[in-house]
Protein backbone atom coordinates (compact mmCIF):
# COMPACT_ATOMS: atom_id res chain seq x y z
CA UNK A 1 0.00 0.00 0.00
CA UNK A 2 2.69 2.11 1.12
CA UNK A 3 4.62 1.88 -1.84
CA UNK A 4 1.65 2.09 -4.23
CA UNK A 5 0.68 5.41 -2.51
CA UNK A 6 4.62 6.39 -3.16
CA UNK A 7 4.11 5.63 -6.73
CA UNK A 8 1.33 7.16 -7.56
CA UNK A 9 2.32 10.08 -5.75
CA UNK A 10 5.43 10.45 -7.52
CA UNK A 11 3.98 9.80 -10.93
CA UNK A 12 1.85 12.97 -10.35
CA UNK A 13 4.62 14.94 -9.67
CA UNK A 14 6.85 13.78 -12.75
CA UNK A 15 3.88 14.53 -14.87
CA UNK A 16 3.85 17.95 -13.44
CA UNK A 17 7.10 18.29 -14.06
CA UNK A 18 7.80 17.11 -17.34
CA UNK A 19 4.43 19.66 -18.33
CA UNK A 20 6.08 22.58 -16.95
CA UNK A 21 9.52 21.74 -18.25
CA UNK A 22 7.90 21.30 -21.75
CA UNK A 23 5.97 24.34 -20.90
CA UNK A 24 9.14 26.62 -20.70
CA UNK A 25 11.03 24.66 -23.79
CA UNK A 26 7.63 26.02 -25.57
CA UNK A 27 8.00 29.57 -24.79
CA UNK A 28 11.86 29.44 -25.21
CA UNK A 29 11.42 27.72 -28.55
CA UNK A 30 8.61 30.91 -29.46
CA UNK A 31 10.30 33.70 -28.15
CA UNK A 32 13.86 32.29 -30.09
CA UNK A 33 11.02 32.58 -33.56
CA UNK A 34 10.39 36.05 -32.69
CA UNK A 35 12.98 37.66 -33.83
CA UNK A 36 13.44 41.18 -35.68
CA UNK A 37 12.88 39.38 -38.76
CA UNK A 38 10.46 35.88 -38.44
CA UNK A 39 8.25 33.98 -40.51
CA UNK A 40 4.46 34.39 -39.45
CA UNK A 41 3.55 31.13 -40.75
CA UNK A 42 6.51 29.17 -39.24
CA UNK A 43 5.66 30.58 -36.01
CA UNK A 44 2.04 29.90 -36.54
CA UNK A 45 2.65 25.90 -37.21
CA UNK A 46 5.57 25.75 -34.59
CA UNK A 47 2.60 27.20 -32.06
CA UNK A 48 -0.17 24.21 -33.52
CA UNK A 49 2.44 22.04 -32.54
CA UNK A 50 3.05 22.84 -29.15
CA UNK A 51 -0.44 23.72 -28.52
CA UNK A 52 -1.44 19.64 -29.44
CA UNK A 53 1.61 18.92 -26.93
CA UNK A 54 1.35 20.97 -23.98
CA UNK A 55 -2.57 20.67 -24.00
CA UNK A 56 -2.11 16.63 -24.51
CA UNK A 57 -4.86 16.84 -27.75
CA UNK A 58 -4.11 14.93 -31.05
CA UNK A 59 -4.23 17.82 -33.35
CA UNK A 60 -4.10 21.69 -33.18
CA UNK A 61 -4.53 24.30 -36.03
CA UNK A 62 -5.00 28.19 -36.45
CA UNK A 63 -8.27 29.64 -38.23
CA UNK A 64 -7.46 33.35 -39.05
CA UNK A 65 -10.34 36.03 -40.32
CA UNK A 66 -10.21 36.44 -43.98
CA UNK A 67 -11.62 39.97 -43.29
CA UNK A 68 -15.14 39.29 -45.73
CA UNK A 69 -16.55 37.47 -43.42
CA UNK A 70 -14.87 33.94 -43.80
CA UNK A 71 -12.33 32.11 -41.98
CA UNK A 72 -9.04 30.19 -43.54
CA UNK A 73 -7.29 27.30 -41.75
CA UNK A 74 -3.69 28.66 -41.99
CA UNK A 75 -1.74 26.52 -39.49
CA UNK A 76 -1.80 23.20 -38.52
CA UNK A 77 0.13 20.94 -36.11
CA UNK A 78 0.12 18.30 -39.04
CA UNK A 79 -0.76 19.02 -42.41
CA UNK A 80 -2.44 15.51 -42.77
CA UNK A 81 -5.16 16.22 -45.56
CA UNK A 82 -7.94 14.86 -43.51
CA UNK A 83 -6.79 17.01 -40.86
CA UNK A 84 -6.64 20.37 -42.64
CA UNK A 85 -10.79 19.19 -44.29
CA UNK A 86 -11.76 18.94 -40.70
CA UNK A 87 -10.35 22.46 -39.84
CA UNK A 88 -12.08 23.95 -43.25
CA UNK A 89 -15.18 22.19 -42.16
CA UNK A 90 -14.95 24.04 -39.01
CA UNK A 91 -14.91 27.29 -40.84
CA UNK A 92 -18.67 26.31 -41.76
CA UNK A 93 -20.17 24.92 -38.33
CA UNK A 94 -19.20 23.43 -35.17
CA UNK A 95 -17.12 24.66 -31.57
CA UNK A 96 -14.96 27.65 -33.70
CA UNK A 97 -17.69 29.81 -35.15
CA UNK A 98 -19.48 29.23 -31.71
CA UNK A 99 -16.02 30.51 -30.29
CA UNK A 100 -16.05 33.39 -32.16
CA UNK A 101 -19.71 34.29 -31.99
CA UNK A 102 -19.50 34.51 -28.05
CA UNK A 103 -15.64 35.25 -27.93
CA UNK A 104 -15.17 32.61 -25.06
CA UNK A 105 -13.72 29.58 -25.27
CA UNK A 106 -15.81 26.23 -26.25
CA UNK A 107 -14.93 23.05 -25.34
CA UNK A 108 -17.20 19.85 -26.32
CA UNK A 109 -15.93 16.46 -25.20
CA UNK A 110 -18.11 14.67 -26.53
CA UNK A 111 -18.80 15.76 -30.06
CA UNK A 112 -21.46 12.39 -30.60
CA UNK A 113 -23.72 14.72 -28.26
CA UNK A 114 -23.46 17.20 -30.60
CA UNK A 115 -24.85 15.72 -33.93
CA UNK A 116 -28.36 17.71 -34.29
CA UNK A 117 -26.32 20.97 -33.42
CA UNK A 118 -23.66 20.63 -36.07
CA UNK A 119 -24.60 17.57 -38.43
CA UNK A 120 -22.06 17.69 -40.91
CA UNK A 121 -19.23 19.01 -38.73
CA UNK A 122 -19.85 16.29 -36.13
CA UNK A 123 -20.28 13.55 -38.68
CA UNK A 124 -16.47 14.24 -40.44
CA UNK A 125 -14.78 15.04 -37.19
CA UNK A 126 -16.10 11.29 -35.92
CA UNK A 127 -15.38 9.59 -39.46
CA UNK A 128 -11.69 11.25 -39.47
CA UNK A 129 -11.82 9.67 -35.32
CA UNK A 130 -11.98 13.05 -33.33
CA UNK A 131 -14.63 12.57 -30.15
CA UNK A 132 -13.68 15.93 -28.92
CA UNK A 133 -13.21 19.45 -29.98
CA UNK A 134 -12.24 23.15 -28.27
CA UNK A 135 -11.97 26.19 -29.64
CA UNK A 136 -10.25 29.18 -27.97
CA UNK A 137 -10.47 32.92 -29.54
CA UNK A 138 -7.32 35.17 -30.42
CA UNK A 139 -8.51 38.63 -29.62
CA UNK A 140 -7.01 41.96 -30.45
CA UNK A 141 -8.90 44.34 -28.20
CA UNK A 142 -12.53 43.65 -28.97
CA UNK A 143 -12.07 41.47 -32.51
CA UNK A 144 -12.13 38.24 -32.87
CA UNK A 145 -9.40 37.75 -35.57
CA UNK A 146 -9.75 33.81 -35.34
CA UNK A 147 -8.97 31.02 -32.95
CA UNK A 148 -6.83 28.22 -31.58
CA UNK A 149 -8.74 25.01 -32.39
CA UNK A 150 -8.11 21.66 -30.92
CA UNK A 151 -9.37 17.97 -31.71
CA UNK A 152 -9.09 14.87 -29.61
CA UNK A 153 -9.16 11.22 -30.62
CA UNK A 154 -10.51 10.70 -26.90
CA UNK A 155 -13.87 12.09 -25.50
CA UNK A 156 -12.85 13.91 -22.58
CA UNK A 157 -13.45 17.34 -21.07
CA UNK A 158 -10.18 20.27 -19.98
CA UNK A 159 -9.35 21.11 -16.65
CA UNK A 160 -9.01 25.31 -15.67
CA UNK A 161 -5.31 25.34 -16.16
CA UNK A 162 -5.79 23.64 -19.57
CA UNK A 163 -8.02 26.37 -20.32
CA UNK A 164 -5.52 29.02 -19.24
CA UNK A 165 -2.86 27.48 -20.79
CA UNK A 166 -5.07 27.37 -24.36
CA UNK A 167 -5.63 30.90 -23.91
CA UNK A 168 -1.85 31.88 -23.19
CA UNK A 169 -0.98 29.96 -26.19
CA UNK A 170 -3.73 31.83 -28.45
CA UNK A 171 -2.82 34.96 -27.30
CA UNK A 172 1.07 34.49 -28.38
CA UNK A 173 -0.65 33.60 -31.81
CA UNK A 174 -2.11 36.93 -31.62
CA UNK A 175 1.24 39.01 -30.71
CA UNK A 176 3.46 36.68 -33.52
CA UNK A 177 0.27 37.41 -35.60
CA UNK A 178 0.85 41.09 -35.19
CA UNK A 179 4.42 40.65 -36.08
CA UNK A 180 7.30 42.87 -34.87
CA UNK A 181 5.56 46.43 -35.89
CA UNK A 182 3.97 48.57 -33.71
CA UNK A 183 0.12 47.99 -32.94
CA UNK A 184 -0.50 51.67 -32.40
CA UNK A 185 -1.68 51.32 -36.35
CA UNK A 186 -4.94 49.47 -35.98
CA UNK A 187 -4.23 48.97 -39.84
CA UNK A 188 -1.13 47.04 -38.92
CA UNK A 189 -3.64 43.92 -37.75
CA UNK A 190 -5.01 43.87 -41.22
CA UNK A 191 -1.88 44.65 -43.10
CA UNK A 192 -0.78 41.31 -41.71
CA UNK A 193 -3.95 39.33 -41.77
CA UNK A 194 -3.88 39.36 -45.61
CA UNK A 195 -0.79 38.98 -45.68
CA UNK A 196 -0.74 36.18 -43.98
CA UNK A 197 -3.12 34.08 -46.21
CA UNK A 198 -1.57 35.52 -49.08
CA UNK A 199 1.58 33.59 -47.61
CA UNK A 200 -0.61 30.41 -46.99
CA UNK A 201 -1.66 30.43 -51.20
CA UNK A 202 1.90 30.47 -51.65
CA UNK A 203 2.44 27.53 -49.72
CA UNK A 204 0.03 25.25 -51.08
CA UNK A 205 1.47 26.11 -54.74
CA UNK A 206 4.61 25.32 -53.82
CA UNK A 207 3.69 21.76 -52.19
CA UNK A 208 1.90 21.04 -55.43
CA UNK A 209 5.27 21.65 -56.83
CA UNK A 210 7.29 19.26 -54.53
CA UNK A 211 4.71 16.98 -54.81
CA UNK A 212 4.65 16.41 -58.46
CA UNK A 213 8.43 16.99 -58.87
CA UNK A 214 9.51 14.27 -56.12
CA UNK A 215 5.99 12.07 -56.16
CA UNK A 216 5.78 13.18 -52.60
CA UNK A 217 2.27 13.49 -50.54
CA UNK A 218 1.16 17.24 -49.73
CA UNK A 219 1.78 16.79 -46.28
CA UNK A 220 5.46 15.31 -47.50
CA UNK A 221 6.37 18.28 -49.22
CA UNK A 222 5.40 20.64 -46.66
CA UNK A 223 7.26 19.08 -44.05
CA UNK A 224 10.77 18.88 -47.01
CA UNK A 225 9.64 22.68 -47.56
CA UNK A 226 9.80 23.54 -43.43
CA UNK A 227 13.04 21.85 -42.46
CA UNK A 228 14.73 22.79 -46.01
CA UNK A 229 13.61 26.67 -44.79
CA UNK A 230 14.68 25.81 -41.15
CA UNK A 231 18.13 24.18 -42.10
CA UNK A 232 18.68 26.97 -44.26
CA UNK A 233 17.85 29.44 -41.84
CA UNK A 234 15.34 30.92 -44.33
CA UNK A 235 11.82 31.90 -44.11
CA UNK A 236 9.52 29.56 -45.37
CA UNK A 237 7.15 31.91 -46.71
CA UNK A 238 10.24 33.06 -48.82
CA UNK A 239 11.26 29.29 -50.32
CA UNK A 240 7.80 28.90 -51.10
CA UNK A 241 7.71 31.92 -52.98
CA UNK A 242 10.93 30.64 -55.02
CA UNK A 243 9.87 27.51 -55.40
CA UNK A 244 6.55 28.53 -57.00
CA UNK A 245 7.85 31.06 -59.00
CA UNK A 246 10.80 28.71 -60.24
CA UNK A 247 13.74 31.34 -59.45
CA UNK A 248 14.74 28.07 -57.47
CA UNK A 249 14.85 23.94 -58.59
CA UNK A 250 12.48 21.69 -57.07
CA UNK A 251 15.49 18.81 -57.88
CA UNK A 252 17.54 21.06 -55.56
CA UNK A 253 15.50 21.04 -52.78
CA UNK A 254 15.03 17.04 -53.27
CA UNK A 255 18.36 16.63 -53.49
CA UNK A 256 19.92 18.89 -50.74
CA UNK A 257 17.42 17.51 -47.91
CA UNK A 258 18.33 14.09 -46.55
CA UNK A 259 14.61 13.59 -45.88
CA UNK A 260 14.98 10.67 -43.50
CA UNK A 261 11.03 8.79 -43.00
CA UNK A 262 10.13 10.46 -45.94
CA UNK A 263 9.08 7.88 -48.63
CA UNK A 264 8.51 8.10 -51.91
CA UNK A 265 5.07 7.16 -53.15
CA UNK A 266 5.02 4.98 -56.12
CA UNK B 1 -22.28 37.05 -44.63
CA UNK B 2 -19.46 37.33 -47.58
CA UNK B 3 -21.57 35.75 -49.96
CA UNK B 4 -24.43 38.35 -49.04
CA UNK B 5 -21.82 41.35 -49.51
CA UNK B 6 -20.05 40.16 -52.39
CA UNK B 7 -23.76 39.37 -54.15
CA UNK B 8 -24.93 42.53 -53.19
CA UNK B 9 -21.92 44.28 -54.88
CA UNK B 10 -22.03 42.15 -58.25
CA UNK B 11 -25.57 42.88 -58.74
CA UNK B 12 -24.67 46.39 -58.13
CA UNK B 13 -22.21 46.26 -60.65
CA UNK B 14 -24.17 44.33 -63.59
CA UNK B 15 -26.58 47.11 -62.94
CA UNK B 16 -24.16 49.51 -63.60
CA UNK B 17 -22.76 47.64 -66.88
CA UNK B 18 -25.92 46.83 -68.18
CA UNK B 19 -24.49 48.68 -71.38
CA UNK B 20 -21.11 46.62 -72.06
CA UNK B 21 -22.64 43.16 -71.79
CA UNK B 22 -20.26 42.48 -68.72
CA UNK B 23 -16.96 41.99 -70.95
CA UNK B 24 -13.61 42.34 -68.90
CA UNK B 25 -12.16 45.63 -69.38
CA UNK B 26 -15.07 47.45 -68.86
CA UNK B 27 -16.06 45.12 -66.13
CA UNK B 28 -12.67 46.31 -64.14
CA UNK B 29 -13.76 50.25 -64.75
CA UNK B 30 -17.05 49.43 -63.23
CA UNK B 31 -15.26 47.98 -60.40
CA UNK B 32 -13.39 51.38 -59.92
CA UNK B 33 -16.35 52.87 -59.98
CA UNK B 34 -17.99 51.01 -57.68
CA UNK B 35 -15.25 51.13 -55.17
CA UNK B 36 -15.17 54.87 -55.06
CA UNK B 37 -18.96 55.01 -54.55
CA UNK B 38 -18.98 52.39 -52.02
CA UNK B 39 -16.06 52.94 -50.07
CA UNK B 40 -16.57 56.51 -49.46
CA UNK B 41 -13.26 57.73 -51.34
CA UNK B 42 -12.36 60.37 -53.13
CA UNK B 43 -10.45 57.65 -56.31
CA UNK B 44 -9.91 54.51 -57.54
CA UNK B 45 -7.17 53.34 -59.62
CA UNK B 46 -6.42 49.87 -61.25
CA UNK B 47 -3.07 48.56 -62.37
CA UNK B 48 -2.75 45.39 -64.05
CA UNK B 49 -0.13 43.46 -64.76
CA UNK B 50 -1.12 41.62 -68.03
CA UNK B 51 -0.04 40.30 -71.36
CA UNK B 52 2.22 37.49 -70.31
CA UNK B 53 4.38 35.55 -72.13
CA UNK B 54 3.95 31.59 -72.56
CA UNK B 55 6.80 31.58 -69.88
CA UNK B 56 5.26 34.31 -67.87
CA UNK B 57 8.44 36.22 -68.24
CA UNK B 58 8.46 39.63 -67.60
CA UNK B 59 4.59 41.07 -67.39
CA UNK B 60 3.80 44.06 -69.06
CA UNK B 61 2.39 46.54 -66.44
CA UNK B 62 0.16 48.90 -67.78
CA UNK B 63 -2.71 51.31 -66.74
CA UNK B 64 -6.03 49.98 -66.98
CA UNK B 65 -8.24 52.88 -65.59
CA UNK B 66 -8.24 55.46 -62.72
CA UNK B 67 -11.89 57.48 -61.99
CA UNK B 68 -10.09 60.71 -62.11
CA UNK B 69 -6.77 62.48 -62.69
CA UNK B 70 -5.21 62.45 -59.25
CA UNK B 71 -5.97 58.38 -59.39
CA UNK B 72 -4.19 58.23 -62.84
CA UNK B 73 -1.22 60.26 -61.34
CA UNK B 74 -0.47 58.43 -58.15
CA UNK B 75 -0.69 55.12 -60.69
CA UNK B 76 1.75 56.75 -62.95
CA UNK B 77 4.08 58.70 -60.04
CA UNK B 78 4.63 55.04 -58.64
CA UNK B 79 6.07 54.18 -61.97
CA UNK B 80 8.02 57.17 -61.92
CA UNK B 81 9.97 57.00 -58.41
CA UNK B 82 9.61 53.06 -58.54
CA UNK B 83 7.97 53.10 -54.84
CA UNK B 84 4.32 53.69 -53.52
CA UNK B 85 1.59 51.47 -51.40
CA UNK B 86 1.01 49.57 -54.73
CA UNK B 87 4.31 48.11 -55.40
CA UNK B 88 4.82 47.46 -51.62
CA UNK B 89 1.94 45.06 -51.52
CA UNK B 90 3.46 42.68 -53.40
CA UNK B 91 6.40 42.65 -51.78
CA UNK B 92 3.93 42.55 -47.85
CA UNK B 93 1.75 40.20 -49.97
CA UNK B 94 -0.80 41.90 -48.52
CA UNK B 95 -2.61 45.66 -48.24
CA UNK B 96 -0.99 49.07 -47.47
CA UNK B 97 -3.00 50.79 -45.52
CA UNK B 98 -2.28 54.62 -44.76
CA UNK B 99 -4.62 56.67 -42.90
CA UNK B 100 -2.52 59.32 -43.44
CA UNK B 101 0.10 60.09 -45.87
CA UNK B 102 2.30 62.87 -44.12
CA UNK B 103 3.55 59.72 -41.77
CA UNK B 104 4.90 57.90 -44.79
CA UNK B 105 7.64 60.37 -46.05
CA UNK B 106 10.24 58.17 -44.47
CA UNK B 107 9.02 54.86 -46.06
CA UNK B 108 8.30 56.95 -49.28
CA UNK B 109 10.80 59.83 -49.36
CA UNK B 110 10.50 60.31 -53.09
CA UNK B 111 6.55 59.03 -53.57
CA UNK B 112 4.97 60.95 -50.65
CA UNK B 113 5.73 64.66 -51.33
CA UNK B 114 4.19 63.94 -54.78
CA UNK B 115 1.50 62.23 -53.77
CA UNK B 116 0.32 65.03 -51.10
CA UNK B 117 0.98 67.65 -53.84
CA UNK B 118 -1.23 65.41 -56.21
CA UNK B 119 -3.69 65.65 -53.57
CA UNK B 120 -4.07 62.76 -51.94
CA UNK B 121 -3.95 62.72 -47.71
CA UNK B 122 -4.55 59.08 -47.46
CA UNK B 123 -4.12 56.06 -49.29
CA UNK B 124 -5.02 52.60 -49.23
CA UNK B 125 -3.69 49.75 -51.94
CA UNK B 126 -4.94 46.18 -52.42
CA UNK B 127 -2.36 43.47 -54.54
CA UNK B 128 -4.57 41.82 -57.03
CA UNK B 129 -3.12 38.11 -56.86
CA UNK B 130 -3.34 34.53 -56.38
CA UNK B 131 -0.17 33.09 -54.36
CA UNK B 132 2.80 33.96 -56.51
CA UNK B 133 0.30 35.33 -59.50
CA UNK B 134 0.61 38.82 -59.14
CA UNK B 135 -1.98 40.31 -61.42
CA UNK B 136 -1.71 44.15 -60.28
CA UNK B 137 -3.55 46.02 -57.89
CA UNK B 138 -6.59 48.28 -56.49
CA UNK B 139 -5.52 51.55 -55.17
CA UNK B 140 -7.42 53.97 -53.41
CA UNK B 141 -6.97 57.55 -52.26
CA UNK B 142 -8.77 60.19 -50.04
CA UNK B 143 -8.57 64.68 -50.35
CA UNK B 144 -9.00 63.87 -46.22
CA UNK B 145 -7.60 61.50 -43.50
CA UNK B 146 -8.62 58.87 -41.64
CA UNK B 147 -9.21 54.74 -41.74
CA UNK B 148 -11.69 52.88 -43.66
CA UNK B 149 -14.00 51.12 -41.38
CA UNK B 150 -14.11 47.41 -41.08
CA UNK B 151 -16.91 47.42 -43.34
CA UNK B 152 -15.08 49.35 -46.21
CA UNK B 153 -12.09 47.25 -45.75
CA UNK B 154 -14.20 44.12 -46.06
CA UNK B 155 -16.01 45.65 -49.50
CA UNK B 156 -12.57 47.04 -50.58
CA UNK B 157 -11.11 43.22 -50.40
CA UNK B 158 -14.47 42.19 -51.88
CA UNK B 159 -13.71 44.37 -55.45
CA UNK B 160 -10.50 43.29 -55.16
CA UNK B 161 -11.23 39.96 -55.35
CA UNK B 162 -14.20 40.93 -58.06
CA UNK B 163 -11.02 42.63 -59.81
CA UNK B 164 -8.53 39.46 -59.67
CA UNK B 165 -11.74 37.52 -61.52
CA UNK B 166 -11.86 40.32 -64.27
CA UNK B 167 -8.31 40.38 -65.05
CA UNK B 168 -7.80 36.52 -64.95
CA UNK B 169 -11.32 36.34 -67.39
CA UNK B 170 -9.31 38.87 -69.41
CA UNK B 171 -6.38 36.78 -69.79
CA UNK B 172 -8.71 33.93 -70.97
CA UNK B 173 -10.41 35.91 -73.44
CA UNK B 174 -13.93 34.24 -72.11
CA UNK B 175 -16.20 36.29 -69.92
CA UNK B 176 -16.42 35.96 -66.61
CA UNK B 177 -17.49 32.85 -64.27
CA UNK B 178 -17.67 32.73 -60.87
CA UNK B 179 -14.27 33.06 -59.08
CA UNK B 180 -15.81 32.79 -55.36
CA UNK B 181 -13.58 30.15 -55.02
CA UNK B 182 -11.01 33.16 -54.49
CA UNK B 183 -12.45 33.91 -51.15
CA UNK B 184 -12.67 30.76 -49.93
CA UNK B 185 -10.31 28.21 -48.46
CA UNK B 186 -10.01 25.90 -51.28
CA UNK B 187 -6.15 24.82 -50.86
CA UNK B 188 -6.48 21.99 -53.78
CA UNK B 189 -6.57 24.74 -56.61
CA UNK B 190 -3.43 26.39 -55.48
CA UNK B 191 -1.73 22.47 -55.01
CA UNK B 192 -3.12 21.59 -58.21
CA UNK B 193 -1.64 24.86 -59.81
CA UNK B 194 1.44 23.93 -58.67
CA UNK B 195 1.59 20.22 -59.85
CA UNK B 196 0.21 21.55 -63.37
CA UNK B 197 2.89 23.57 -63.77
CA UNK B 198 6.05 21.33 -63.43
CA UNK B 199 3.81 18.74 -65.47
CA UNK B 200 3.55 21.08 -68.49
CA UNK B 201 6.88 22.83 -67.40
CA UNK B 202 5.42 26.44 -66.90
CA UNK B 203 4.42 29.22 -64.96
CA UNK B 204 2.02 29.04 -62.10
CA UNK B 205 -0.35 31.67 -63.76
CA UNK B 206 -0.27 29.19 -67.18
CA UNK B 207 -1.26 26.34 -64.98
CA UNK B 208 -3.95 28.50 -63.05
CA UNK B 209 -5.12 29.40 -66.63
CA UNK B 210 -5.16 25.70 -68.04
CA UNK B 211 -6.95 24.52 -64.86
CA UNK B 212 -9.55 26.81 -65.37
CA UNK B 213 -9.63 26.22 -69.53
CA UNK B 214 -10.40 22.66 -68.98
CA UNK B 215 -13.04 22.76 -65.87
CA UNK B 216 -14.81 25.60 -68.40
CA UNK B 217 -14.75 23.05 -71.47
CA UNK B 218 -15.60 20.00 -69.57
CA UNK B 219 -18.14 22.14 -67.53
CA UNK B 220 -16.61 20.82 -64.55
CA UNK B 221 -16.25 23.19 -61.58
CA UNK B 222 -12.18 23.78 -60.96
CA UNK B 223 -12.70 22.41 -57.36
CA UNK B 224 -13.60 19.45 -58.85
CA UNK B 225 -10.58 19.41 -61.68
CA UNK B 226 -8.19 20.52 -59.06
CA UNK B 227 -9.32 17.07 -56.56
CA UNK B 228 -8.68 14.99 -59.45
CA UNK B 229 -4.98 16.58 -60.47
CA UNK B 230 -4.32 16.07 -56.35
CA UNK B 231 -5.65 12.72 -55.82
CA UNK B 232 -3.40 12.32 -59.39
CA UNK B 233 -6.42 11.25 -61.14
CA UNK B 234 -5.79 13.55 -64.04
CA UNK B 235 -2.72 14.92 -65.24
CA UNK B 236 -1.69 17.63 -67.56
CA UNK B 237 -1.65 17.82 -70.97
CA UNK B 238 -5.00 16.39 -70.19
CA UNK B 239 -6.19 14.05 -73.02
CA UNK B 240 -9.56 15.63 -74.76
Amino acid sequence: MVSTRYTMTRTSETMSNEREQRLAQTFVALSDTLVDDFDVLDFLCLLAERSAELLDVTAAGVILSDQRGGWHPTAASSEDAQLLELFTAQTREGPFLECLRSGAPVAIPDLSAESERWPHFTETALAAGFHAAYAVPMRLRRESIGALTLLNTEAVGVDETSTQLGQALADVATVGLLHQRSVQRNEVLHEQLQATLHHRTVIEQAKGVLAEHGGLTMQQAFELLRGYARTNGQHLSHIACSLADGTINPADLLAHHAFVGLQRQE
Amino acid sequence: MTDERRQQLEAQLVADTTTDGGSPAPRIKALCALATSELAVSGTGATVLSEFDDDGQSPRRGLIHATNAISSGLEDLQLTVGEGPCLDTFSTGGPVLIAELQQASERWPAFTPAALDLGAVAVFSFPLQIGVVRLGSLDLYRDTDGSLSDAQLSDALIVADLMTQAVIAELEGHSTDDVSWLANPHAQIHQASGMVQVQLQTTTEAALLHLRAHAYSHELSITEVARRVVARELRFPAET
